[in-house]
């Protein structure tokens, strides 16, 4: 903990309450979610808050329902929750794959759904996953309601569009009508975060590509895919985006790889994300996901 | 016997130190990696806070384990991180926040961060005023270059270099880097300093318990006896909690608090406290037609940070083991410790083998190519055998590295088809001189055994115990083993080098006789192991005892990308005799892990002498996802062999042994960690080898790359 002062612990048991606090209090209180990230960010002396507003007590957001055919997943839902729900396993394969992904299993246990958008960390695995099966953030306030993309939502590094007084309080993922994979590029241990992220997700006819760790925000162009529309997707096609998608794509410089390493990457790694979900068809709702999806 | 203390959470640590009335300290780092201390303001800072400055440590002298270098607070920051000042608190908490309320004005110098660049003319002193040679606790006459930053030069002359070359029918030339690592052990550093009658006395979880003393006594002034080091079990170490580290500054906080103080440091402050020691070493190698080895030159630029430490140390181990377990009639060896104004580097588990073994092996494997012969047979004849003697002099004995080197080609089944293989040898030394004392009393119902040796998780207490059980004849239950203690302990040199089995064993054999010859009450035993090598010449007994092993790897290479699968690797270590074998196979399993780590993704990353990524999140340690597809090794034992130590002796060769399976695809790495955007660099640059030959089939491509910049 940062500094000799006591930091101030606010800790709602219902949504209405935190909603009320966080209306109240905006800025001048952290929201702390699995904590996972906030903790590192703490220790590190790079944030000090003086006032923590935590959504642990706060069972409304731990749900994982279907409505209609839509998963909803409360914004404290665990990555390890939904790497193992029996529902999103059979359902909505390709998260459980992703979010089983992340680091370890101690971190999985405590880092969130919600917490890991609101982050806005372009070096997690969720967002760019997210953004391919075409979530959306469900954000609250004493205002209103409104449902954000994920590419509206993640604005820039660690930079989002939720305003003051509102909370990220659900992720709402559509039905899974074609096949979808994951793939998790790690140049270093088996627990880091991606060097390349690209999940690929076929939907009535529709291709989707995002490319996550990579820039600021995931990396999602709709004129390339729309290449990839009807009928199964032959290698070179998938080829061809990957080309456009390393060539389009400005990559950022980390420990985990440079701009032109990572350019290399994205092109190999969309083209083989294209090709897994490619291979049967136009994904007009046959077989839910794709097969493997990892590396 | 119930749980394992440290299973049921029961261990105390030094971290759970408490002592009655006790402060808690934080340090003031310097931001700049080289700056003169102008000014400390302390007037910010709570009236219930000690703070240390540097009036107070006016007293105070210059301390070192092999070069008395370093001040209980620095008046020249020379790294990033290096301690100005500090305050003690009532929580650690109150501490850390009066310790950002401490103004410290600077005036900024130039700095270097290179080894090559900082032996170059017109690079900035970091020592200007050179320092001096400790004497006493060291094993090596320090040989410092008056008016450069190097404080030590080790050279090794064997034969006639320049005959030997001109004998040599095929002679390759290649340069290889190393970078600094972490020891990254579970438990940070911590301790308590107390004062009581003007007698010190600290709980530190410490590996060089006498080496600690001595060095608080001469930095305090004060006689040996009047220092007392209590050393406390560690949650790890690695070479990380050696000779004196965060106990000086805390010690001088003591006093003028006139209270006990502890200090628990966090793991940022861990990256810029003791690292491993970053290198550039260039070897040439001479070989004739037949393979047979004649002469080997080597030139280390070793990069000991801003302080001396054990850095001698370090490049003479270095220096040596780079010559490797071979015949060869001429050898040079020209070993530099070099001071940069990077964060002091020091002991790290194999003490500098891993970089010289890491650039000597892997040349083994290029002169083997040009020779057209295969690796393994390449070293089968050209290594020590029983009776040999060694570039320095020793008549080697129970020598068994064609062993360990068959036994690790066998387990990936080199012979029938060594594409995707690679294969490392190693010789490594002991620290000698040395000498270990320990003694046996009886007690209750059974023994008391008290040593200097430190359990790091090592299992050294269990070794004494399980020796003791077998000699005196009594359940290993029966023997108790206190933790070390100056006061009470008898002397040791320390426990580094996988020496305290092998030396506490055979002290324990002389004080059991002892006991027995007296009466059965008590009994005392001590070993001395003569030594030390000439740093001139290289010549003298650089180990009474040597660590002997090999390692072989078996990669494939997703050429697209650069990444790399281990599909199978296999550390073979001499033990001569096993006592622990759990033990010991644990201590080979965790070598080659950590050897994993240096080899794929491990490295210090710096920029401006800032450490970048000083968080186990950005600086990456092996996980349990990472190992091999199929990750064995064992253990080559001898009838009545003596014991052989054996904690750090397959993590040396485990870089060499990947980059040797990826050098037989044709890909070349001189850099560690072969991380997978370096594998795809070489994968493209044999492709344009390969391109190149295409072209004009004529035009031989050389293989041989010079380091960059370097000057001999």
């Amino acid at each position: 903990m940062g500094g000799g002062t006591a930091v101030e612990w606010l800790a709602p048991s219902s949504l209405e309450e935190a909603l009320a606090l966080r209306a109240e209090r905006g800025g001048d209180t952290t929201v702390v979610a699995g904590g996972s990230f906030l903790a590192i960010l703490m220790n590190q002396g790079f944030v000090a808050p003086t006032s923590l507003l935590s959504l642990g007590k706060v069972q409304e957001l731990r749900g994982i329902d279907v409505v209609d055919g839509e998963l909803r997943l409360g914004a404290m839902v665990s990555h390890r929750a939904v790497e193992r729900d029996p529902v999103i396993r059979r359902d909505w394969p390709v998260l459980s794959r992703a979010f089983g992904l992340v680091a370890s299993p101690r971190v999985r246990n405590q880092a969130t759904v919600g917490g890991v958008l609101a982050d806005a960390d372009y070096a997690s695995d969720p967002p760019a996953v997210l953004c391919a099966v075409n979530a959306r953030a469900v954000l609250r306030s004493p205002r209103g309601v409104r449902q954000v993309a994920i590419d509206e939502l993640i604005l820039g590094f660690y930079e989002t569009c939720i305003a003051e007084d509102e909370l990220l309080t659900e992720v709402r993922v559509p039905a899974a009508l074609g096949p979808a994979v994951y793939r998790k590029f790690r140049s270093r241990s088996s627990e880091d975060r991606p060097c390349v992220a690209v999940a690929a997700a076929r939907s009535a006819g529709r291709l989707r590509v995002v490319v996550g760790a990579c820039a600021e925000v995931p990396q999602h162009y709709p004129d390339v895919c729309a290449e990839g529309a009807d009928g199964p997707i032959d290698d070179a096609v998938a080829r061809e985006i990957g080309a456009v998608y390393a060539k389009r794509m400005a990559p950022l410089s980390d420990s985990r790889g440079s701009a032109e390493y990572r350019r290399r990457v994205v092109a190999v790694e969309v083209r083989r994300a294209v090709e897994m979900v490619g291979a049967d068809g136009a994904g007009n709702g046959a077989g839910r996901e794709g097969a493997g999806g990892e590396e | 016997m119930g749980i394992d203390p440290r299973v049921a959470g029961a261990q105390r640590y030094s971290v759970d130190l408490e002592r009655p009335g006790m402060l808690h300290a934080a340090f003031v780092r310097s931001p700049h990696p080289h700056a003169r201390v102008l000014a400390v303001d302390a007037s910010g800072v709570p009236s219930d806070c000690v703070t240390l400055l540097p009036d107070d440590v006016q007293d105070l002298h210059l301390y070192g384990c092999q070069v008395r270098d370093e001040p209980v607070l620095t008046p020249l920051a020379r790294h990033a991180g290096d301690i100005v000042a500090a305050v003690a608190a009532p929580t650690a908490e109150a501490a850390k926040a009066a310790a950002r309320l401490l103004d410290v004005r600077y005036e900024e110098l130039p700095a270097v961060f290179d080894p090559v660049q900082a032996v170059s003319p017109g690079t900035p002193l970091i020592h200007p005023d050179g320092a001096l040679s400790a004497g006493e606790a060291v094993s090596i006459g320090v040989r410092p270059l008056a008016g450069t930053n190097v404080c030590h030069r080790f050279r090794l002359v064997h034969g006639d270099l320049t005959a030997g070359f001109g004998e040599a029918d095929v002679v390759v030339q290649q340069a290889f880097r190393t970078p600094g690592a972490a020891h990254a052990p579970m438990e940070p550093h911590a301790a308590v300093a107390e004062w009581e009658d003007g007698r010190l006395t600290i709980w530190t979880g410490t590996q060089t318990p006498f080496n600690l003393r001595g060095d608080l006594a001469v930095a305090f002034g004060l006689e040996e006896e009047r220092v007392r080091i209590i050393a406390i079990p560690m949650g790890g170490s690695f070479g990380a909690k050696t000779f004196v580290r965060h106990e000086a500054p805390l010690a001088a906080l003591a006093r003028k608090a006139g209270r006990p103080v502890k200090v628990v440091l966090d793991r940022t402050e861990e990256f810029v406290t003791l690292n491993r020691h970053p290198s550039v070493i260039r070897v040439r190698l001479g070989a004739k037609r037949d393979g047979t080895l004649v002469a080997k030159e080597l030139d280390c630029w070793v990069d000991t940070g801003a302080y001396a430490d054990c850095g001698p140390g370090v490049a003479t181990k270095l220096g040596y083991a780079g010559v490797g377990p071979y015949r060869i009639p001429h050898v040079r060896v020209d070993a530099l410790a070099i001071y940069t104004n990077l964060p002091p580097n020091g002991a790290f588990r194999g003490y500098g083998a891993m970089q010289s073994i890491w650039a000597s092996e892997r040349t083994m494997d290029v002169l083997a190519e040009r020779l057209e012969m295969s690796p393994l047979e390449l070293r089968r004849k050209n290594l020590l055998r029983d009776g040999d003697v060694f570039a320095t002099g020793e008549v080697m004995h129970d020598v068994q590295f064609e062993r360990c080197l068959q036994a690790a080609a066998d387990a990936v089944d080199y012979e029938r088809d060594p594409r995707g293989k690679g294969l490392c040898v190693l010789l490594k030394g002991m620290q000698t001189p040395s000498r270990a004392a320990i003694s046996v009393e009886r007690a209750g119902v059974g023994y008391v055994i008290r040593s200097a040796a430190c359990e790091m998780g090592q299992g050294v207490r269990r070794s004494l115990q399980l020796m003791g059980a077998q000699m005196l004849g009594c359940e290993p239950g029966q023997i108790d083993v206190p933790e070390p203690d100056t006061d009470t302990s008898p002397f040791d040199t320390r426990t580094t080098s996988s020496r305290s089995t092998h030396m506490m064993g055979r002290a324990l054999e002389v004080a059991v006789r002892d006991l027995r010859a007296s009466g059965g009450e008590r009994g005392y035993g001590e070993v001395h192991n003569e030594g030390g090598l000439d740093p001139d010449t290289g010549q003298g007994v650089a180990s009474t005892h040597w660590h002997q092993g090999a390692a072989a790897a078996h990669v494939t290479v997703d050429e697209e990308t650069g990444k790399l699968t281990i599909e199978h690797l296999h550390g073979v270590a001499y033990a001569g005799r096993v006592v622990n074998r759990e033990g010991a196979e644990l201590q080979n399993e965790g070598s080659m892990i950590m050897g994993l780590g240096t080899a794929l993704f491990e490295a210090i990353e710096f920029a401006d002498g800032q450490v970048t990524n000083a968080n186990l999140s950005d600086y990456n340690l092996p996980a349990i996802g990472d190992l091999p597809k199929r990750f064995t090794h064992e253990l080559i034992e001898r009838e009545g062999a003596e014991v052989h130590g054996l904690g750090e002796t397959v993590l040396p060769p485990v870089p060499a042994a990947i980059g040797n399976a990826l050098f037989s695809l044709g890909l070349e790495l001189h850099e560690l960690p072969m991380s997978a955007e370096r594998v795809l660099a070489a994968v493209d640059a044999r492709d344009a080898r390969a391109a190149a030959a295409d072209s004009a089939p004529e035009a031989r491509v050389p293989v041989a790359v010079d380091g960059q910049g370097l000057s001999g």
